[in-house]
């Protein structure tokens, strides 16, 4: 079964089997739930949430949620982890969590859909950043003619996750440090919040993050430059459709 | 044939051997444990610094296991250089022969271990690339520090197979020593791919304080005694030779000036490293015991001339400088276990037996000595022993005469004959303290003979020259 | 008098006893005045009642990461977190788990290639809610419809 719905200002899609221990109207509406969950807690566009209030001032990070301090807490883990070139802090002292956000609404859905063989596959797909449950094949966008895709990978082995991000993405989480050497980098990860991090911090850091990339994690990379030329890690290379 | 000459001498307290043997013994227990222990620590270590799912793939569970190696052998490589330091209190506790027996048994273990770390990680790597392990090395060799990490394998490697015995006597002791010094290299050359691959000196890690412990302990070790305690000593004390006397064919005694030269810390039967710096003998050291306990101002070394024309050591002007590392060895009262001494000397062996009897404090009738020699030329420093064994109250026993040709022995074919026999000539044998000295194969065989009669190791202390 | 080896023995003592005292210190110091870490290793405590936040800089225990080992300060100022920063980076990098997985230059051609089988979904830089009406992945959707 299939569902899309809009949300964290992109829009999301859904497939799913209707067998399993969730119905299928009942799958749709409780991956909308969450992402709307998450959007109401961490959205900077919504003067009413919780990452609003902070960002005002109105509220102390000390005494906000769990959730959102598990969030920052991960967004920092990162930050660390990159040596800072991804980093939830805004120029402007504004956290902005939206760089994990979206993955961690995906994988929450991811898990609230369950394993493959108790509820059959599924696909979750937000804005491009894509977590499915069993083996599938994943296209990729041509980052210069957004109505043509690149090439296409085969999600093989204990990979789970695609996340692509491009430098004309304005996401307020990419600080770029370094020149536009990649226009687009395309992660695939076991999962989606790595996959997400790691694209997001190879844009914005460029070869030198895509070499401490590769060798520090077990990811595959597509990149895309400025002139269309492309590099790939072999696992890439291998799981080429 | 044998003579006896005692005479008494009156002592008041005695020394308790038996509870500074215990002693000692404890600490050479805990040294060994420690040489052991210390693979396991460098291994538990890692194991329990281990990043996310370092187990968790068959490729990364082959690397994994492939650091470990790395890490174990390191270690092992890094207490043979802590042994083979002559650290005193190593010397002290288990005696420097000892230390480099155990640095030999650690040798090809280390060498194993690194070899296998190369081969491991390469397959490993191999797997989760998901290519042929040949492409990995070539990989790996295209990655910075590895190059220099396998030229430090593969000098380890020389090393190891330069001192296999048979291969070792093909080269002179200074040529293979030389070859030896490579393995320094070998660990400088490794260190560069374990601070950029490896993580062993995060920092705020238990790991580190162990690993910056382990290389300041070795090479700090061998900065210091191998080389700024050899400089400062011969500085201080100023070694020159005074004279050189020839006291038997092929024999030298040596006569040595200097000054403070009761500050050596030598403990009869204590050896030197010496060396004589003239320009054909500055290239030799000479392990040898000081043949009597210095005064001051003079010290004697008695030496077999073994060298030939300008290297003969009977050749060496006086004032020539001398340079000297040690003192080394247990062959030392500080080593007695037992109520009683008894002492077996043959040819040159004489000199730390002279030495040691000389520092003893010993009780009447404590002591019993016998003197080999195959002929009179080979008796020297006899008349010494014979007048230090009259002071200290001891029996003095001499056996003169060829070895037996036929019978495998150490004692001439007639005393055999008569039935002479360790015990015989030490009735106390199995309670005292026997110290041998003497030709290696001569040496062995009256250790089989003392441990045959039942003597315990412990109280089998012997000076071999031959290392 | 005193030998050459008793002195140097002990200098040799006291120089190994200052390295390692002054590693055991830096290690065991680097962790200090900072609330309690939780076991995950994250800067931030789970809980902490509002009062505990005072005013200043405080830094976390070292953690090896894989860039290296970080420590984080956070700034607290008016009871808030005003600012995280990482003033420690040193030079190790963490240990590699896979040290030759280097992007290498792919054909374009063959990237093309590899188009032929079936997609199932379609990954690119995240489009807007208005954007993905145009996009690869409303075709896809629409086709499954």
């Amino acid at each position: 079964m299939h569902h899309v719905f809009d949300s964290m200002g992109t829009t999301v899609s859904l497939d799913w089997h209707e067998h399993g221990t969730h119905s299928g109207a009942d799958a749709a509406a409780r991956v909308e739930r969450i992402f709307d969950e998450f959007d109401r807690r961490f959205s900077l566009y919504r003067t009413d949430s919780e990452a609003s209030r902070i960002a005002a001032g109105r509220l102390r990070l000390a005494d906000s949620s769990d959730a959102m301090r598990e969030a920052y807490a991960l967004a920092l883990e990162w930050r660390t982890a990159t040596g800072g070139v991804f980093t939830p802090n805004r120029p402007d002292g504004v956290v902005d969590l939206s760089g994990v956000v979206k993955a961690l609404a995906i994988e929450r859905s991811g898990e609230l859909l369950g394993a493959s063989d108790r509820n059959g596959d599924w696909i979750v797909n937000a804005g491009g950043d894509v977590l499915v449950s069993a083996p599938r094949t994943v296209g990729i966008v041509d980052p210069a003619d957004r109505g043509s895709l690149l090439t296409a990978v085969t999600l093989t082995g204990t990979r789970r996750a695609v996340a692509t991000s491009g430098s004309a993405e304005r996401g307020d989480h990419i600080w770029r440090s370094a020149a536009d050497e990649f226009v687009q980098a395309t992660v695939l990860a076991d999962d989606i919040v790595t996959a997400d991090v790691l694209a997001t911090a190879i844009i914005a850091g460029g070869t030198e993050t895509l070499d401490a990339v590769t060798r520090r994690w077990n990811v595959d990379v597509l990149t895309v430059d400025a002139t269309g030329a492309l590099l790939a890690t072999p696992g890439f290379r291998a799981s080429l459709a | 044939m044998t003579t006896t000459v005692s005479a008494p001498e009156q002592r008041m307290s005695r020394p308790d051997h038996t509870r500074a043997h215990r002693r000692r013994a404890a600490r050479a227990a805990l040294l060994t444990f420690l040489v052991w222990a210390s693979g396991v620590v460098a291994g538990v270590l890692f194991l329990t610094s281990s990043g996310s799912a370092p187990f968790g793939s068959l490729g990364a569970a082959i690397s994994s296991i492939g650091i470990l190696a790395g890490l174990v052998g390191t270690d092992f490589i890094l207490v043979m250089l802590v042994l083979a330091a002559r650290i005193p209190a190593i010397d002290a506790t288990i005696g420097h022969d000892r230390a480099i027996a155990l640095h030999r048994t650690l040798g090809k273990p280390a060498l194993y271990l690194l070899l296998g770390h190369g081969a491991l990680l390469t397959i490993g790597y191999a797997i989760d690339q998901g290519v042929n392990p040949v492409v990995e090395i070539a990989n790996l060799w295209a990655t910075p520090d590895v190059p220099l990490a396998i030229i430090a394998i593969g000098l380890l490697v020389a090393v190891v197979v330069t001192s296999l015995v048979a291969v070792r006597l093909r080269f002179s002791y200074e040529g293979w020593h030389l070859i030896h010094l490579l393995s320094y290299v070998a660990v400088a050359f490794a260190l560069p791919h374990q601070l950029s691959l490896g993580g062993v000196l995060a920092s705020g890690t238990v790991q580190r304080v162990y690993w910056i412990a382990l290389y300041a302990l070795a090479f700090g070790a061998i900065g210091i005694f191998r080389f700024i305690e050899p400089a400062v000593s011969s500085l201080r004390h100023r070694i020159r030779v005074s004279g050189v006397e020839t006291i038997a064919p092929g024999v030298v005694s040596i006569h040595l000036t200097g000054r403070d030269l009761r500050s050596l810390g030598s403990h009869g039967g204590q050896f030197f490293v010496w060396r004589f710096w003239t320009g054909s003998t500055w290239w030799h050291s000479h392990p040898v015991s000081l043949s009597s306990v210095p005064t001051d101002t003079a010290a004697r070394i008695t030496v077999r001339d073994l060298g030939d024309g300008s290297r003969s050591i009977s050749t060496i002007p006086v004032g020539t400088a001398v340079s000297l590392e040690g003192p080394y060895g247990l062959f030392t009262p500080t080593a007695r276990t037992a109520p009683k001494l008894a002492i077996v000397a043959a040819g040159i062996g004489i000199t730390p037996a002279r030495a040691l009897l000389e520092q003893s404090d010993l009780a009447p009738g404590e002591a019993t000595l016998l003197l080999r020699a195959s002929s009179t030329d080979d008796a020297f420093l006899w008349a010494e022993m014979a007048e230090l064994a009259e002071r200290k109250g001891a029996r003095l026993y001499t056996m003169t005469g060829p070895r037996s040709a036929v019978a495998p022995t150490w004692m001439t074919a007639i005393d055999a004959r008569r039935g002479v026999s360790l015990r015989s000539v030490f009735p106390d044998l199995l309670e005292s303290d026997l110290y041998v000295c003497g030709p290696t194969a001569w040496l062995d065989a009256v250790e089989a003979d003392a441990r045959a009669a039942g003597l315990p190791a412990h109280q089998l202390h012997s000076e071999r020259f031959d290392w | 008098m005193i030998s050459t080896r008793r002195i140097l023995s002990a200098v040799f003592g006291t120089l190994f006893a200052t390295v390692i005292g002054w590693q055991v210190t830096t290690a065991v110091t680097g962790g200090a005045s900072t609330t309690s870490s939780t076991s995950s290793g994250s800067v931030l405590p789970a809980q902490l009642p509002s009062s505990a936040l005072k005013d200043g800089t405080f830094t976390g225990t070292s953690q090896s990461t894989r860039f290296g080992d970080v420590q984080v300060a956070i700034t607290v100022s008016g009871g808030a977190i005003t600012d995280v920063s990482t003033p420690v980076l040193s030079g190790n990098e963490g240990r590699s788990d896979q040290i030759n997985h280097r992007a290498a230059p792919l054909l374009r051609s063959e990237a093309l290639a590899a188009q032929s089988a079936q997609i199932h979904s379609v990954s690119g830089a995240t489009y807007t809610s208005g954007a993905y009406i145009s996009s690869l992945q409303s075709a896809l959707d629409q086709a499954k419809v």
